[in-house]
């Protein structure tokens, strides 16, 4: 389902969904120099080049409680399940690279193994879509991983931004409702808008990028170079600190632990929260030994689940180009550089 | 009706071995009265306190954390009270700093022979919490 | 000014002559305007070597990572490193010197002076340029200029130089084998300690109600002790993970083995994390600002150690990195300290 929407009418289709449909809307907004997902009332302004956290925190929080124990000393203990508490998100503004970033994320939870937290999260989260029709930050590279300024993978809708107004192009069915319900707002798409969007998308398409020169081939690369001893001059500068797999829109390690709130009787929670392979202990083994200890073997492993295990699980690169772990990076360590290099040196 | 429970202020009081923890036990044995809502820990010196265990007192819960030591040239280690003199004052500053009331983090300096000190130190840092309220800004939520 | 070309052939001699290892410095980063943090061991990688406002980077952290490195192989170093040095970051070379983290003659330092100017904070950067990431910038003197998706755009450089950078009164490494630049000791662009007391202006209500809102976006990412040359220890405090299981460890040792903080990013945890490392820097951060800037979500973590850093000096007479030979704040006193707040 194709329509329009007049840019003064976007506070109202909030509005209304935050009434109508029961929706908690969230949208980009800029606090401190940072440009994050908050929840909005009423006022969303699609102006952001893109946010600091990527949208995977509304599928997969940073902290899950699993369930709750509790024991009291000579008895079992008793374990309460905690479910959930997924309320209908539509989260506004979300750009393509991280719409395919969603598509690798539902894989990764729901393809072996169907995980009942994310998943409870999921179904109620809804990704409203910004096309990037404007020129592109200096570290993206999404056309070079597959990916497209325009893409709607992973989005339920995705809007296009003509000026005074939006194209909205409902990819599913949940899109298509999210529209239904301020149905009134929008407008039938005539032969100027379509012709319209087709030229900003074409616009979009043409604007030059970094690139990866051969994501293609990096897996074989990636493999070939499994032991070279570039990795540790690339990650010379690195100093372990896990911004970029904090902010990147696909990893997704985690940890489990139980946190303990109360002794007598002995009460806590067991929890999973994120986990970071670029932090030191990440490997490290109970009796002291840790297989990735230096920081190109840490910077091989992040780059490789990106270019080459990914691939070789799922059929897809997990990397879709949104730039995070290069522009954050507090030395310059980048990944489109380092790719690069890697088959340059395997030749 | 019932009866609403005047709130109580929880106390975590770190007391060294040598001077203030047995200044806190002569105030038992001589059956002096005083407010019960100090958790005694007793540590070998009140150098040896460190701003790790004060701010676990108050993530747990504590409404107010006392450090107590020996009198500044008594200490049983020599410089320990002095160490503690100068890093705690850094504490009480950093806590004061990010907003936490002046009044939850305390020092004293109680002999073993000071029972009758002890027991004031503790009636006055009651007093001075309860209108306070219960400590919430970095008390861990519970879930 | 300093001539770029001064520290390229100082390296050069450095390496050809081989007096030094290797040289610590600053390269021009593959990503848009910051320069980022290389170490050449050829003379011909000399003429890599940058010096801009984007070196930010306190280098004295390489020299960390170069000591655990040949600690680890077990190996000694036959010949000093060379590094790059800026005020604060030949303060912080001092201060692990102080603590007996290498010795003196293993380090070869070339002191650069910041003279009038100072690096970019990437903060300030943000806001001007609405969080738009700039691809190339220009360094002219008073004006600095930066290239985003949306055009150029020219700033006062000292409206988007860095805090610290504002407030410093040693853009001079004291310490040092060789240096360029002039001596500006003394300058004063801000008044030291601007930031903390505009912060401190504020009561008690509005200072908690600051620091919760900057707790709570704290995602524990532990950059800030990443970057700092001081955070050494090979385990943190709060990380306690050193724990060997081995087949007689009980399921009650485990589940009690020490834990000051918790995985997970809430605010007790953070506050408590943030706090401690407060603690354990006192007397010993020069106020670099690498903490505050590397932070992703922008907390100003600069005023906590800021506080502490005023209170070393004013309270105590300390002051961080001054000399080698010096005593720690923490494990150092004074028969005159205060001590009207104890009862």
């Amino acid at each position: 389902m194709e329509k329009t929407l007049d840019k003064a009418r976007l506070n109202d289709w909030v509005a209304a969904l935050g009434k109508t449909g029961n929706w908690e809307v969230h949208a980009p907004a800029l606090e401190d120099g940072v440009w994050t997902y908050q929840p909005v009332e009423s006022e969303v302004s699609l102006d952001h080049p893109n946010t600091k956290q990527p949208p995977k925190g509304f599928a997969f929080p940073q902290k899950e409680i699993f369930f709750s124990f509790e024991q009291i000393k000579g008895e079992p203990a008793r374990l309460t399940e905690v479910k959930p508490q997924a309320p209908q998100c539509a989260v506004f503004g979300v750009r393509p690279c991280d719409g395919r970033g969603t598509v690798r994320m539902d894989r990764v939870f729901t393809d072996h193994v169907a995980d009942p937290y994310y998943n409870a999260r999921r179904k109620n989260v809804a990704y409203v879509g910004l096309a990037c029709n404007v020129t592109p930050a200096p570290t993206c590279f999404c056309k070079s991983v597959g990916g497209s300024p325009v893409s709607s993978e992973g989005l339920d809708i995705l809007l296009t931004d003509l000026g005074d107004k939006y194209f909205a192009q409902a990819v599913t069915k949940t899109g298509e409702a999210l529209m239904a319900a301020a149905d009134k707002l929008f407008a039938k798409v005539s032969p100027a808008d379509k012709k319209s969007v087709d030229k900003a998308h074409a616009d979009a398409l043409a604007q030059p990028q970094r690139a990866v020169k051969d994501a293609a081939g990096a897996p074989a690369k990636l493999k070939a170079a499994f032991d070279s001893p570039l990795w540790e001059e690339m990650a010379r500068a690195c100093i372990g600190c896990g911004i970029c797999t904090f902010l990147c829109p696909t990893c997704h390690c985690f940890d489990i632990n139980d946190e303990v709130t109360g002794s007598t009787p002995l009460k806590g929670n067991r929890v999973r929260t994120w986990d970071n392979c670029q932090f030191p202990d990440f490997t490290m083994h109970s009796s002291g030994h840790n297989p990735r200890e230096n920081t190109g073997a840490r910077l091989r492993q992040r780059v490789s689940h990106k270019f080459r295990y990914f691939h070789e699980n799922f059929g897809m690169l997990q990397c879709t180009g949104c730039g995070r772990c290069v522009s954050e990076c507090p030395v310059g360590i980048d990944i489109v550089a380092v790719v690069n290099k890697v088959a340059e040196h395997v030749g | 009706m019932s009866e609403q429970q005047a709130y109580e202020p929880k106390i975590v009081a770190f007391l060294c071995k040598w001077c203030s923890s047995a200044g806190s036990d002569l105030a038992g044995v001589s059956r002096i009265q005083y407010p019960a809502n100090a958790t005694p820990i007793t540590v070998p010196c009140s150098g040896s306190v460190s701003p790790m265990y004060i701010l676990s007192a108050f993530k747990k819960g504590a409404d107010g954390v006392l450090v107590s030591g020996c009198h500044i040239g008594d200490c049983h280690y020599m410089e320990g009270n002095f160490l503690a003199r100068r890093k705690l004052h850094l504490v009480k500053e950093l806590l004061g700093f990010i907003g936490v009331e002046e009044n939850r983090f305390r020092m004293s300096w109680v002999s073993a022979a000071e029972g009758g000190k002890y027991a004031q130190v503790v009636k006055d840092f009651v007093e001075d919490l309860r209108p306070l309220g219960p400590q919430e800004k970095l008390k861990a939520q519970r879930t | 000014m300093i001539n770029i070309q001064d520290i390229r052939d100082t390296a050069k001699d450095l390496l050809a002559k081989g007096e030094v290892r290797g040289v610590i410095g600053w390269k021009a980063g593959t990503r848009g305007m910051d320069a980022e943090p290389v170490v050449i061991t050829a003379p011909e990688q000399a003429d890599e070597l940058v010096w801009d406002p984007t070196c930010y980077h306190n280098l004295a952290l390489y020299l960390v990572e170069d000591r655990k490195f040949l600690a680890h192989a077990r190996k000694n170093a036959d010949k000093p490193i060379g590094i790059v040095a800026k005020g604060c970051d030949a303060r912080a070379i001092v201060v692990l010197m102080q603590e007996n983290y290498f010795k003196r003659e293993d380090v070869y330092i070339i002191g650069v002076s910041c003279e009038n100017t100072g690096v970019v904070a990437e903060h300030k950067l943000a806001r001007q340029l609405s969080g738009f990431a700039a691809s190339a910038a220009a360094f002219a003197g008073d004006e600095f200029s930066f290239t985003t998706a949306k055009g150029e755009k020219k700033v006062p450089a000292r409206e988007v130089m860095a805090d610290r950078c504002l407030e410093c009164r040693n853009p001079f490494p004291k310490e040092h084998n060789a240096t360029l630049g002039e001596d500006k000791t003394g300058r004063t662009l801000a008044a030291p300690f601007a930031a903390l007391a505009k912060f401190e202006a504020q009561g008690g209500g509005e200072r908690w109600d600051f620091w919760e809102r900057q707790f709570d976006r704290c995602i524990r990412c532990f950059a800030c002790r990443s970057v700092c040359p001081m955070c050494y220890c090979d385990e943190c405090v709060v990380d306690s993970i050193e724990m060997k299981v081995l087949p007689d460890t009980t399921a009650e040792e485990k589940a009690n083995r020490i834990r000051w903080i918790e995985r997970s990013a809430d605010r007790s945890e953070n506050i408590t994390y943030h706090m401690t490392r407060a603690m354990h820097l006192a007397g010993r951060c020069v106020d670099c600002g690498e903490c505050e800037r590397v932070c992703p979500v922008n907390i100003p973590l600069r005023l906590l150690n800021n506080k502490m850093e005023r209170e070393a000096r004013e309270r105590f007479g300390y002051e961080p990195g001054a000399s080698i030979g010096g005593p720690s704040l923490v494990a150092s006193f004074r028969d005159d300290d205060p001590g009207d707040f104890i009862r």
